[in-house]
């Protein structure tokens, strides 16, 4: 194979660096002492896992590692976890078990670097629908879900007593609270200067707006982009109305970085986000309620996306039996969500497991209702066009910018990526 | 009066130095500890940001700690041997390709280095095959890695300073009958120590926050740097609720690298007083 | 002092006779050596275990290369570049050209390995269970040597034995509670290190049934499957399901007469494709001056910034009187002691219309980075701020090399001391820091996360969403190359390539310019 030469070739020349002779404390004498006691490849089954997850899992991979006779080792990623895992596994140095969200999945399957996991119907049953739809690609199942977050209204009580049941009964209260000096912002829903697709979705269906069309099975259809259809544009029109032009209520100085802050220091009443803001929400000492997002008065479901957090076997793993098995038949198990639940807040995916959190923390389930009719996030690897040309087209409008001219460009510029 | 002038310049560029900051100060002894609040001032005083970020078990602080400056003043010392040996090479001796070579080092540092990650992982995963002890997830190996960008940078800052040096010191040694390493060692080294204290920071700062290869190498939760550890506090969507302690590490970062200054410093300004060239 | 190249020649000539053989050149050549030696046995037996011969002989070829050169007094140049050299090759040009080959192809996300891997991929990944089958639970135990499948039927409790040759009734096995065989007559039950140990035969091994063919899924479950597409390889095609699914080798692609194609292809050369799309592709085109403009600003206006500031006040603190330069110093530093992604995070919070510091100081109501000009001024600010400390650093280091008595004796002789920094120190201060301005533009001109961690090349005018008013040519390049459609390392790598020519037509202009001046000062 050419690629193993030339990595060969390369790292011969480099064994040899330490003949300048003159820093003989350098790599070589150290060599020894550093054991490195590989394992046979056939004992070790190596996780990788984003840094929140890490000391979560610890105890179950040796739990399993035990039974097993064999090493488990969780390994930490922090950036570009994604493609990182794709780079890794082509070259095989990738994990055995990899941790990610499941719109990946579309991108992982096209590089056949996952496997199908066999969960049995009793297994899916015990998950929530829209987990296992949301794991579901071209029929086959590619990941097992762990947990299942979406955004939903977070309302302050002390400011706003009641849910509002439209959009504009939410802006109304909001101005009527900011022009009393009570708030400062209408509601606190990041857009940035790049938009933020994720998080405007719910308004955008609300308002009658539609990514992509659906396969018949129900799919998202990547050959059906509707960015640029009138109903978008409508919705588009919407969102204008709510922005810096109108009511004000959608801003572009609203960001990520601020938009809960803000709403924990009490200078909005609304707050649209998910379970990830909790810890600073109770930190702001008030009372809150969660509610799934309202509609416009007459509109759509404004449907929030479904974000599912998933285990995945790696097709190039080193030890692709202990992978399923770790995957399909341990890490399903209810103790394991719950310690997952733990670490990193989110709605578990598991029934059971969610019943058993929401006795102690009521807001899980709150969560999980606002969802109920999520969307799971297109799994497709064609969503990843769409993300950025939407959220750019979202942040001219909000800035008041024409809606139709917006959505055009933006299904223009998607068109133009898919084709190649 | 000049020197009260002088002071007031440096006075503004230092103000405008620290504001941003001061921000994270702000942000670091804030107890609600989130990023984006308007006011400079915190809205309360505390170390609990500090006392989490330290004894949080998620996120084993010390440890980055201990790893990046280990790594930093190994890679940085034998990164500053190298670029000086090639730098005295390309500033003193005149051979075939000289200039074409100083050229190409500067060109080669252009290519965008998260292209070359996929070979890296190419030659790392044959290296881990063969040889563990410099593969992945050990420190040794990242070092070799960076050893490899060692040539850049560093050997034009400090090629551009030894040409400063009068040629005619060496030239004198050499007529003594001084071989080209005693020129090297015992004329140019001890001549150029300023710039070979500033390299020396810089090489150190650099590795401290070099993140790009750090990331993909060191995986263990334990044999994380700074860099990469404090990205994944704040990775996500948990930038909010990790801002305080994140803040907080941010300013602990910055203590190495000044104690290192403080260390150089000496040699640094050291032509001050002793006149670094006579003649 | 000019300088002649003959009388250079001649003072590296003239000593050698004179020298003879001393100790130290005994030593270091021993030295030399023993690290050659030390270093061929620690890698040469790993490679002979692989049988790489290939490694290998580069391993002899280059340590009898390095020893050569060490121990002979010819190549002096060599010797003080060989160092640095192995790393730079082996880290930093071998990748380089790697990624340059990829510009040739198709490699990306989608198309990341090769045929093979694809084929195998789309086998694995049409597997479905058998309509109607059970979901056997397994137990893996040895029968004689060969590995066997207890299978056990959760609903009948019926337990089968399956091997390479079929399935077949097993009596008397005893089942446990969890639904795993326990003990069965004529064979070894594994215990779960034991199956673990075994777990790429286990994986290999498939009942062969009727429907098609019963797997293991992981350690203790199996299921009967078959695969909807299957490859074969004298049509070259996939067949099965909406097939047959034909190879295009041109695209890397399986596709069927609908026209449609299998999500998983493969890795092939496109030849010049790639560049053929940079050139044509009306965004890069018809925006490519409007950016390199810009761009060439942005570095322009980032290395002149820092470096005047850097050096005015470096100067304003080389005075002998000058007092409290310690912590100067150190409150100089400290943006650049910072982790730079985390300031560039702040700084974007700072230009916030609504909740930024600046605003708020200031008293305005300007939305700094939604405006093309605001937004450009804030990323040169941002990018002054992180940038001088380490002009304020160079410069230092480089005021000490410049002997005082020089700019005493232009005071003495009555110029002004703007005209003794004009004519004195800014001369020799150029010498010491053309070299780095020169690679400083170089890293600016591509300073991908000055811009990418602020505004990430916003502001985006609503009818065009790909070309924003802050972008360089590497972030909306790589935009086009990342942001859509997952990541496409080959045409990636042909920007690259492009966005390389350019930057090296300017650098190499720039430092044919500084040859006068090092000969002039060396």
């Amino acid at each position: 194979m050419r690629k193993r030469a030339l990595g060969v070739a390369a790292l011969t020349t480099l064994a040899l660096t330490a003949c300048g002779g003159s820093d003989p404390a350098a790599a070589p004498s150290a060599a020894p002492s550093e054991s490195a006691s590989a394992a046979p490849a056939s004992g070790k089954l190596v996780i990788w896992a984003d840094p929140n997850r890490v000391k979560a899992l610890a105890p179950f991979a040796d739990q399993f590692g035990t039974e097993n006779g064999v090493t488990v080792e969780v390994k930490e990623i922090s950036k570009d976890n994604q493609q990182t895992f794709l780079t890794a596994s082509q070259q095989g140095s990738g994990p055995d078990v990899m941790i990610g969200a499941h719109d990946w999945i579309g991108n992982l399957v096209q590089n056949g670097a996952i496997e199908p996991v066999s969960l049995t119907e009793e297994q899916k049953a015990a998950f929530s629908d829209v987990a296992i739809k949301a794991v579901t690609f071209d029929g086959q199942i590619y990941g097992a879900p762990y947990a299942v977050e979406n955004i939903a209204l977070i309302r302050n009580t002390d400011l706003a007593p009641d849910a509002p049941a439209t959009i504009e009964e939410m802006v109304a209260t909001g101005k009527k609270l900011k022009d009393d000096g009570k708030v400062q912002e209408i509601l606190c829903l990041p857009v940035g200067q790049k938009g933020d697709a994720f998080h405007v979705y719910p308004l955008f269906a609300a308002g009658g707006g539609k990514l992509f069309g659906a396969t018949p099975a129900g799919d998202p259809d990547p050959k059906q982009v509707l960015v640029g259809s009138e109903g978008s544009v409508k919705a588009f029109g919407k969102l204008r109305d709510l922005g810096e032009k109108g009511d004000g209520a959608l801003k572009t100085s609203i960001t990520n970085e601020n938009y809960i802050s803000s709403f924990a220091g009490q200078k909005c009443a609304y707050l649209i986000s998910g379970p990830w803001a909790m810890g600073d929400v109770r930190k702001g000492g008030f009372g809150y309620d969660i509610t799934p997002v309202p509609t416009f008065e007459g509109g759509d479901p404004a449907t929030p996306f479904v974000g599912v957090q998933s285990f995945f076997v790696a097709a190039k793993g080193q030890n692709k039996t202990l992978a399923q098995e770790f995957v399909t038949n341990y890490v399903t198990n209810k103790d394991v969500a719950k310690a997952l639940y733990e670490a990193d807040p989110r709605p578990p995916a598991l029934t059971e497991a969610l019943e058993e959190v929401k006795a102690a923390d009521a807001d899980a389930g709150k969560f999980m209702e606002a969802g109920k009719e999520g969307m799971p996030m297109p799994a497709i690897p064609e969503m990843q066009a769409v993300w950025d040309p939407f959220g750019i087209a979202e942040a001219a409008i909000v800035k008041g910018g024409d809606a139709a001219k917006a959505a055009a460009a933006a299904q223009k510029t998607i068109d133009g990526s898919l084709k190649n | 009066m000049k020197l009260a002038f002088r002071h007031a310049f440096v006075l503004v560029v230092c103000a405008f130095a620290i504001f941003p900051i001061l921000f994270v100060v702000s942000a670091a002894i804030n107890p609600l500890g989130t990023l984006a609040s308007t006011e400079l001032l915190p809205t309360g005083a505390s170390f609990t940001n500090f006392g989490e970020l330290l004894t949080s078990d998620v996120y084993p602080f010390g440890r980055w700690f201990f790893n990046s400056v280990f790594i930093a003043l190994l890679s940085s010392f034998a990164s500053l041997l190298l670029s000086m040996f090639a730098a005295y090479a390309f500033s003193r001796m005149r051979f075939a390709g000289r200039r074409v070579g100083l050229l190409a080092l500067l060109l080669i540092q252009m290519f965008p280095q998260f292209l070359a990650i996929v070979t890296i992982f190419m030659i790392f995963t044959e290296v881990t095959e063969l040889y563990p002890a410099f593969g992945f997830d050990t420190v040794w190996g990242l070092m070799l890695l960076y050893l490899g960008g060692a040539l850049g940078v560093n050997t034009w800052l400090m090629k551009g300073f030894l040409d400063t040096v009068p040629k005619e010191l060496d030239e004198a040694a050499t007529v003594d009958g001084a071989t080209h390493a005693q020129v090297f060692w015992r004329i140019i080294m001890p001549l150029v120590t300023p710039i070979l204290a500033v390299t020396a920071l810089l090489a150190f700062i650099t590795t401290m926050s070099e993140f790009l290869m750090a990331n993909v190498f060191l995986r263990d939760p334990e044999s994380k740097t700074l860099a990469v550890g404090m990205y994944g506090m704040i990775a996500g969507d948990r930038r909010n609720e990790n801002f305080g302690m994140f803040a907080a590490a941010t300013l602990l970062t910055a203590i190495p690298t000044v104690s290192v200054f403080l260390w150089l410093q000496k040699y640094i300004v050291s032509g001050l007083t002793s006149g670094a060239v006579k003649g | 002092m000019t300088p002649d190249p003959r009388e250079a020649a001649e003072t590296r000539r003239a000593p050698r006779p004179r020298r003879t053989i001393t100790t130290a050149f005994v030593v270091s050549r021993i030295a030399v050596l023993a690290v050659a030696a030390a270093i061929l046995l620690y890698a040469a037996p790993p490679l002979i275990a692989t049988r790489s011969w290939i490694g290998l002989g580069v391993l002899f070829g280059a340590t009898a290369v390095i020893g050569y050169l060490y121990l002979t007094r010819r190549y002096v140049p060599a010797k003080y570049l060989i160092p640095g050299t192995v790393f730079l090759l082996a880290f930093q040009v071998f990748p380089v050209l790697y990624t340059v080959t990829t510009a040739f192809t198709n490699f990306g996300d989608g198309h990341r390995g090769d045929k093979a891997a694809a084929i195998a991929a789309i086998e694995r990944g049409s597997v479905r269970q058998a309509p109607g089958s059970p979901e056997y639970q397994l137990t893996t135990a040895m029968r004689g040597s060969d590995l066997v499948f207890l299978l056990v039927d959760p609903d009948t409790k019926q337990v089968s034995l399956g091997d390479a040759a079929g399935l077949s009734p097993l009596t008397g096995a005893e089942v446990g509670v969890t639904g795993k065989v326990l003990r069965a007559p004529g064979v070894t039950v594994l215990t779960a290190p034991e199956a673990a140990a075994r777990a790429d035969e286990i994986a290999a091994l498939a009942v062969p049934t009727d429907a098609g063919a019963i797997k293991a899924s992981g350690l203790s479950r199996a299921f009967e499957g078959r695969a909807a597409l299957a490859y074969e390889a004298g049509c070259d095609c996939l067949q099965g399901e909406g097939g047959p699914w034909r190879a295009d080798e041109s695209r890397g692609y399986f596709v069927n007469a609908a026209g449609d194609r299998l999500a998983q292809g493969w890795q092939v050369n496109v030849g010049f494709d790639n560049f053929a799309r940079v050139l044509t592709n009306p965004t890069i085109s018809g925006y490519f001056l409007g950016v390199f403009a810009w761009n060439s600003v942005f570095a322009l206006a980032s290395v002149a910034g820092t470096f005047a500031l850097g050096m005015a006040v470096a100067l304003a603190l080389h005075h002998p009187r000058m007092r409290g330069t310690k912590v100067y110093r150190i409150a100089l530093i400290l943006p650049y002691a910072m982790p730079s992604f985390a300031m560039l995070l702040v700084w974007r919070d700072m230009f916030n219309r609504d909740f930024g510091l600046i605003n708020q100081m200031l008293g305005l109501d300007v939305d700094w980075l939604g405006g093309v000009t605001t937004a450009r001024l804030a990323v040169v600010l941002v990018n002054l701020w992180l940038g001088f400390p380490y002009m304020f650093l160079v410069t230092t280091g480089a005021l000490q090399a410049i002997p005082r008595e020089l700019t005493e004796a232009a005071a003495i002789d009555g110029a002004t001391p703007w005209k003794a920094f004009r004519q004195v120190t800014l001369p020799l201060l150029l010498v010491a820091l053309t070299p780095l301005l020169i690679s400083s533009f170089a890293f600016n001109f591509n300073n991908f996360n000055a811009i990418q961690l602020t505004t990430e090349g916003g502001p985006f005018p609503a009818e065009n969403p790909q070309v924003g008013g802050t972008d360089l040519l590497i972030t909306y390049t790589f935009r086009l190359a990342f942001g859509t459609g997952g990541a496409q390392f080959g045409f990636a790598a042909a920007i690259s390539v492009f966005i390389f020519a350019i930057v090296a037509i300017v650098s190499a202009v720039a430092f044919r310019r500084t040859r006068k001046q090092e000969e002039v000062y060396a």
